[in-house]
């Protein structure tokens, strides 16, 4: 049994692959296919790269319908589907929000509130206007941008485990930025699956729980890391699309499905979800398994919907 | 086929021109005539690995083409077209695409030793053709698709080397050509990238197919499949092809049993005198690629797929647009930005120190172009099949140079079909 680790950098985050297999070389060479398939995702999907797709269709699609690749469009399909079953939690369309409360450069501020109206009416899936017969995409407000970042580096590993797969790869764990991972088999060592540890979001260094995955993701998320003081509160990079404020959810999200692109938008709504909404959207989607962690007034509340139960084994 | 038929397109961009709109509005018609117009260009690609589907996501964007046929060996590739280009017809076997009379073009993106019969073949079919660069893996395969281009009259044939219909090159090649370096002194380029170019599979066959780069009978090796582009700007800017070129080669990082070297070196001497060195390697991604002309007044340095800057040498003359310039920071030197459209940005009120929002890719432009010649042409493109052989035939010997670490001078012949 061999072992051959990998890395790159790409949408801003570090991905990895840990691959095990009989030939150290084979292994490698489906593993550099799948990173240059990140690559070209990141090419295609960046927000800040002018020539990327992305940017293209956010120059234009105020002015007119864009027509966008296949794969492109069954993406913010997939994404316009996301933001219904959430009820709107979950949204590509929250850049001007991001920018109005200073989360896109730099550490944020409280915006004026005609700045956050004002971004607010620029913000929303339902003002934009996808045509499956044309697969064209237009927005029906000028300002308005697809930033596809908390759905992008989901997307980029479930494509990754595609090519991997295909290249022969039956034990591997990949991840980005150890906020979304992908378990493709079990390790060598452990039928059970892949053990993934959860620190608290109140401290690093603490271990909060524990699962394991096997053939399926997993998506990590939290609104600290980037965020500023105001009132005796923090308020963190997260921003409600609905109400153009900082989520007010769960401190901490996980979810485990077969699709890593599912794990990584459902983990970012479920910070603007309350307990009740979390719980009906975790049932709307097969095979999913999620851990909310909510704040009730210093004490944390520890929420875990079949969390711990054993992985499905039918994937 | 339809290619002497004004099409719906070339009709409006014509209509758009006479009004005095100009082409600025060509690209506000492109998204209107898409998708599925019958005038749409229908393309056959030929070859479902990393450059056939770049090909197909980059067509999916580019006016008046249609992706109607895939064609590729390996069922894991097809799976790929189907969730790339869902409308696109699947295939086995080219063959069944050349026989299609609604295909008018022709996307080889093949392996680089098997694209002589395909493209011959789809040009005695009738079809105008894309080839991608290096044109073959000899210069017997190479001639012979050229001259089936040439005797294909009224066909369009151009080949991969997309950076000859790249807008930032072609105006930095103007600004080049009238001395803006001074004295050409010497030139050099660089490709590098921290990969092993082995391919995985779990079917031994077909891990043998994949690896076709690392098989020394039929690759052209990394001054063929990763420096070609790259040289051929080299051969547009100077006017000139080497005559002769001097190479080395190495197995410095993946000793897996191959034989193909994984760093390079190869020096190119043309006829004026000057001479280029190219450094290629598999086994460090220091500073990625570039190309640097240097000149007594300034040296121009190509990167990132276009881009440009001028480093002037003290002593040079100050050029009058200069003071207007965007200058960017290398270490402790200062390149002018050299941008293709400066005046017309700044016209549109966008800021000509700032990238432009409306770049394509280089791939996109040279699609662009093979499009607009359905609609216009037939003409021959600025990379035609004998911009296709001269690049070709190069990397052939200097591929033979690097395994023999020899000398080799390069045959005119080669370079022409005589």
């Amino acid at each position: 049994m061999q072992t051959v680790r990998m890395a790159l950098n790409a949408m801003a985050t570090r991905f990895e692959f840990l691959l095990h297999g009989d030939d150290a070389v084979l292994l490698r060479g489906a593993g550099e296919e799948a990173l240059a398939e990140i690559k070209r995702l990141e090419q295609q999907l960046s927000f800040y790269d002018p020539t990327s797709e992305i940017s293209q269709l956010n120059a234009n699609a105020s002015k007119e319908p864009v027509r966008v690749t296949p794969r492109l469009y069954s993406l913010l399909r997939k994404a316009a589907e996301i933001h219904n079953e959430t009820h709107g939690a979950f949204d590509v369309t929250v850049g001007p929000l991001m920018r109005c409360w200073g989360f896109v450069r730099g550490r944020g501020t409280w915006p004026e509130e005609h700045e956050r109206k004002e971004a607010l009416t620029k913000t929303g899936m339902d003002k934009v206007v996808l045509n499956d017969a044309e697969r064209t995409v237009a927005f029906r407000q000028p300002g308005m941008a697809l930033d596809l970042g908390a759905i992008g580096k989901g997307y980029a590993i479930e494509e990754a485990g595609i090519f991997l797969r295909e290249g022969g790869i039956t034990s591997a764990l990949l991840h980005g930025g150890t906020s979304t991972m992908l378990a493709i088999g079990t390790p060598p060592q452990n039928t059970d699956g892949w053990p993934i540890g959860i620190s608290d979001p109140l401290d690093d260094s603490q271990m909060l729980t524990s699962t394991s995955i096997r053939d399926e993701a997993l998506s990590v998320s939290a609104p600290r890391g980037k965020g500023f003081q105001k009132d005796g509160k923090m308020w963190g990079h997260v921003i409600d699309p609905r109400k153009g404020y900082p989520v007010q959810g769960a401190t901490l999200s996980a979810v485990a499905h077969p699709s890593a692109m599912i794990c990584d938008a459902i983990s970012t709504a479920l910070l603007a979800m309350r307990r009740e909404d979390g719980k009906q959207v975790q049932q709307k989607f097969h095979g999913m398994r999620t851990l909310c962690v909510y704040d009730d007034a210093g004490a944390t509340d520890l929420v875990s919907l079949e969390f711990h139960s054993t992985h499905p084994t039918n994937q | 086929m339809s290619k002497h038929t004004v099409s719906r397109r070339a009709f409006l961009m014509g209509s758009a021109a006479l009004s005095g709109a100009g082409l600025v509005r060509a690209a506000n018609i492109k998204t209107r005539l898409w998708p599925g117009n019958r005038n749409d260009v229908q393309c056959g690609i030929i070859g479902y690995g990393p450059q056939g589907r770049d090909i197909t996501a980059t067509l999916a964007r580019v006016p008046g083409a249609q992706v109607a046929a895939i064609c590729d060996t390996y069922g894991p590739m097809l799976r790929r077209a189907q969730r790339d280009a869902p409308e696109a017809t699947r295939h086995e076997d080219y063959r069944e695409i050349l026989n299609n009379p609604d295909i008018q073009a022709i996307i080889v993106a093949t392996p680089t030793h098997l694209h002589r019969d395909i493209a011959v073949n789809a040009l005695q079919a009738g079809k105008n053709v894309y080839c991608e660069a290096p044109m073959a893996s000899s210069i017997e395969d190479a001639k012979a698709i050229a001259r089936a281009a040439r005797d294909a009259t009224g066909q369009i044939f151009q080949v991969g080397q997309t950076y000859r219909s790249n807008p930032q090159h072609r105006s930095v090649f103007q600004f080049m050509r009238s001395g803006a370096i001074g004295k050409p002194a010497m030139a050099r380029g660089q490709w590098h990238a921290k990969e092993s170019w082995r391919r995985a599979s779990p079917s031994a066959d077909r891990v043998r197919e994949l690896n076709w780069r690392l098989d020394p009978a039929i690759t052209t090796g990394l001054i063929g499949e990763a420096a070609l582009l790259q040289m051929d700007v080299a051969y547009w800017v100077l006017g000139e092809l080497p005559a002769s070129v001097h190479g080395f080669g190495q197995i410095m990082a993946w000793e897996d049993g191959r034989e193909v070297p994984d760093t390079i070196q190869a020096i190119f001497e043309f006829p004026s005198g000057l001479h280029m060195m190219f450094d290629a390697t598999l086994a460090s991604s220091f500073d990625e690629a570039y190309e640097a002309y240097y000149g007594s007044d300034s040296t121009i340095l190509f990167r990132d797929r276009g881009k440009a800057w001028m480093f002037k040498e003290v002593d040079a003359p100050m050029l009058g647009w200069e003071v207007y310039a965007r200058t960017d920071r290398f270490y402790k030197e200062t390149g002018i930005a050299l941008l293709a459209n400066a005046t017309q940005l700044d016209a549109q009120n966008v800021d000509p120190t700032e990238d432009d929002p409306n770049v394509e890719t280089p791939l996109w432009y040279a699609l662009q172009e093979f499009m607009d010649n359905h609609a216009f042409g037939p003409y021959p493109p600025a990379a035609n099949w004998e911009r296709g052989l001269e690049a070709t035939a190069v990397a052939i010997t200097a591929n033979q140079a690097i395994m023999e670490r020899a000398q080799r001078d390069i045959d005119p012949a080669s370079y022409t079909l005589g």
